[in-house]
């Protein structure tokens, strides 16, 4: 007889993908779910569940494994690291799951992966957690705010203080918290082929739920669908997954008939398929990236939703394209980002982030801002947008940008509603924060280039 | 010792019904060591003599507990079910929900031929009912409710972590 799939050891061979290997979470789970495909979606489920709502809470649970285990968890073996925090995970966040099962299972899985030595470890942690765990003090928020907000939450340290210190305490916690709630899907109407109404009706048929986004008319909140891609008005290319602060992307680029517009960083195509759609079959727009695997993908996203006025090519943004130069009306940056505006949908992007890689991915933004900017014909527009928040990768970058290039910020609230109007977006940008803004984490800058005499003065 | 080689469902020898072992002899001995390691080598956890192309009615079993060898098992008792996904290694890359007692008791000869009971739950209950399946020349596709599927990718590979 053949060995039997083991859920629990799926999952934690997930899990040590992601945090050992520096594999990203949405990737791995997405491949692990496609292989075994045939296992019962209670099974299925139960995988997706552990390995999430581990990371989800990865820095809360090493704490308490840390109030009962003499060995700090960074001096474990990883795989033995592992095994406790998703146990752990169970024993605090999954009711349905016993206690003895949970041990039982912890030590037996020890055994399999050759870790006989370490079988009373295990057990001894797991259960004294399970015998305790509504004894563990966690630190006091008057005493430690920094440190409890870490535990609660699950953040790095660096990560709050730098929030703190730009966003202040109150909305720091908003933002930790709002990473934990679970949301529908955003997704944007594709008005050039069906109306809203007709889309609304098309996804009440098949039992889903449809709320009105407060942001934009055509954004629509999906929830309670198993699959998107059952979803017949999906199917029929009708809906497009993406963000509000995506969408609002292509709002604040307001691009006018006939213009050509040039997305340097593409993948996954929504927003160069929503500035398409704004064009209404006119003008062009070039969506490039550097990774082939992703332009083709977008490819197959374009001819899903019939859109003829753009096209999917590989280019990376770092090199200038000398074809290009003064061309483009438009040229989207939305430029490769720490992607700290999304930790809810990517919960492993938290702990991967450091102080020194964001520094690095900086470097990055700004290589490709002075080669794309020359694509902007003088009076042309260069929209700039990160899902991240801070002011690193964001104000800064702008103020680099500004310092060194022919261009102005420009006003945005005729591109927005109202209720997103504010200081800052008279000023030319905006900065969205999950929880405070009802949207993930998002900044967008619309910049304009001089006219030449205008240099010239 | 050596590997044998598996015989894949469709060799006549997987349905005929096995002799049962009157001495132990060393050719008897070498088989018994040759089937733990194809078992292993083939990352199962149960094989029997006619998967190996030998009708006598010999099976191991190794659910991650230690190897079992019976010899001319009889299974006494069973109680309970569970049903649940099975495989079998004369059938690979396949699997099928089957239901089969969560407990069984079952009595054996060990390789020096002396008598034992043993008792098993869950997994040991399952692999002990399925391999004496095999001695009597039944697959566990006669038992599978609904469709085969198919169960690609080898887990095994990543089993050999070091301690």
């Amino acid at each position: 007889m053949t060995k039997p799939v083991n859920i629990r050891e799926i999952a934690l061979g997930v899990l040590q993908e992601i945090t050992e290997e520096e594999a990203y979470s949405h990737v791995v789970i997405r491949e692990v779910l496609e292989k075994y495909q045939y296992l019962e979606k209670r099974d299925r489920a139960f995988i997706t569940r552990v390995v999430e709502g581990t990371l989800e809470h990865m820095i809360q649970l090493d704490y308490i494994i840390e109030q009962f285990s003499n060995v700090p968890v960074y001096n474990m073996k990883p795989l033995i690291r592992n095994l406790l925090r998703m146990s752990v995970y169970q024993l605090k966040y999954m009711d349905s799951v016993p206690d003895s099962a949970v041990c039982n299972e912890a030590v037996r899985l020890a055994q399999k992966r050759g870790f006989y030595n370490l079988k009373g470890f295990v057990n001894g942690v797991l259960r004294n957690t399970a015998r305790r765990l509504n004894q563990v003090r966690y630190p006091d928020q008057q005493q430690e705010p920094l440190h409890y907000l870490s535990v609660k939450y699950s953040f790095p340290i660096w990560m709050l203080s730098k929030w703190v210190s730009q966003f202040g305490y109150e909305t720091t916690e908003k933002i930790c918290r709002d990473s934990h709630m679970s949301k529908g899907t955003v997704v944007r109407c594709n008005l050039s082929r069906a109306s809203k109404e007709e889309i609304i009706a098309e996804l009440e048929a098949q039992n889903i739920t449809v709320k009105q986004h407060p942001y934009l008319d055509y954004a629509l909140e999906i929830s309670d669908y198993n699959y998107m891609k059952a979803v017949s008005a999906f199917r029929k290319g009708w809906i497009q997954v993406q963000d509000i602060s995506s969408m609002l992307v292509a709002e604040i680029a307001a691009p006018n008939w006939g213009d050509y517009c040039i997305d340097v960083c593409a993948a996954p195509g929504g927003k160069s398929l929503h500035i398409a759609d704004k064009l209404s079959g006119s003008g062009y727009v070039e969506a490039r990236d550097v990774s082939e695997y992703k332009v083709q993908l977008m490819q197959e996203n374009i001819e899903r939703t019939g859109a003829i006025n753009i096209r999917a090519m590989v280019m990376d943004a770092t090199v200038r394209d000398e074809s290009s130069v003064r061309k483009a009306d438009i040229v989207l940056a939305d430029v490769p980002c720490s992607g700290l505006g999304v930790i809810g949908k990517k919960q492993d992007i938290k702990y991967k982030m450091s102080e020194k890689q964001q520094q690095d991915i900086i470097r990055l933004q700004r290589r490709i801002l002075a080669v794309v900017q020359e694509y902007v014909r003088p009076g042309g527009v260069l929209i700039f947008s990160t899902c991240t928040i801070g002011a690193d990768e964001n104000q800064f970058n702008i103020k680099w940008f500004l310092e060194n290039f022919p261009f102005r910020l420009e006003n945005i609230d005729p591109y927005i509603c109202e209720e997103l109007h504010s200081k800052t977006t008279q000023g030319g940008y905006i900065q969205l924060l999950p929880g405070v803004h009802h949207s993930d984490g998002f900044f967008i800058a619309r910049l304009r280039r001089l006219e030449e005499p205008d240099i010239m003065r | 010792m050596a590997i044998r080689q598996i015989r894949i469902m469709g060799d006549d020898r997987l349905e005929k019904v096995c002799k049962p072992v009157k001495e132990i002899t060393p050719r008897t001995r070498e088989l018994i060591l040759d089937m733990l390691d194809t078992m292993y080598e083939a990352g199962g956890v149960g094989l029997a003599a006619p998967q190996v192309g030998i009708l006598k009615r010999i099976v191991v079993i190794d659910v991650g507990e230690g190897p079992i060898v019976m010899i001319n098992p009889e299974i006494l008792e069973t109680s309970g079910e569970q049903t649940g996904q099975e495989g079998c290694l004369s059938l690979p890359g396949q699997a099928g929900i089957v239901t089969r007692p969560n407990y069984v008791k079952v009595k054996a000869f060990n390789e020096n031929m002396e008598e034992y009971e043993l008792e098993g739950e869950e997994l040991l209950a399952r692999a002990v009912c399925h391999e004496c399946d095999h001695l009597d020349g039944i697959m566990y596709v006669r038992h599978v409710e609904g469709d085969l599927f198919d169960v690609t990718g080898d887990e095994d590979a990543e089993d050999a972590e070091e301690s």
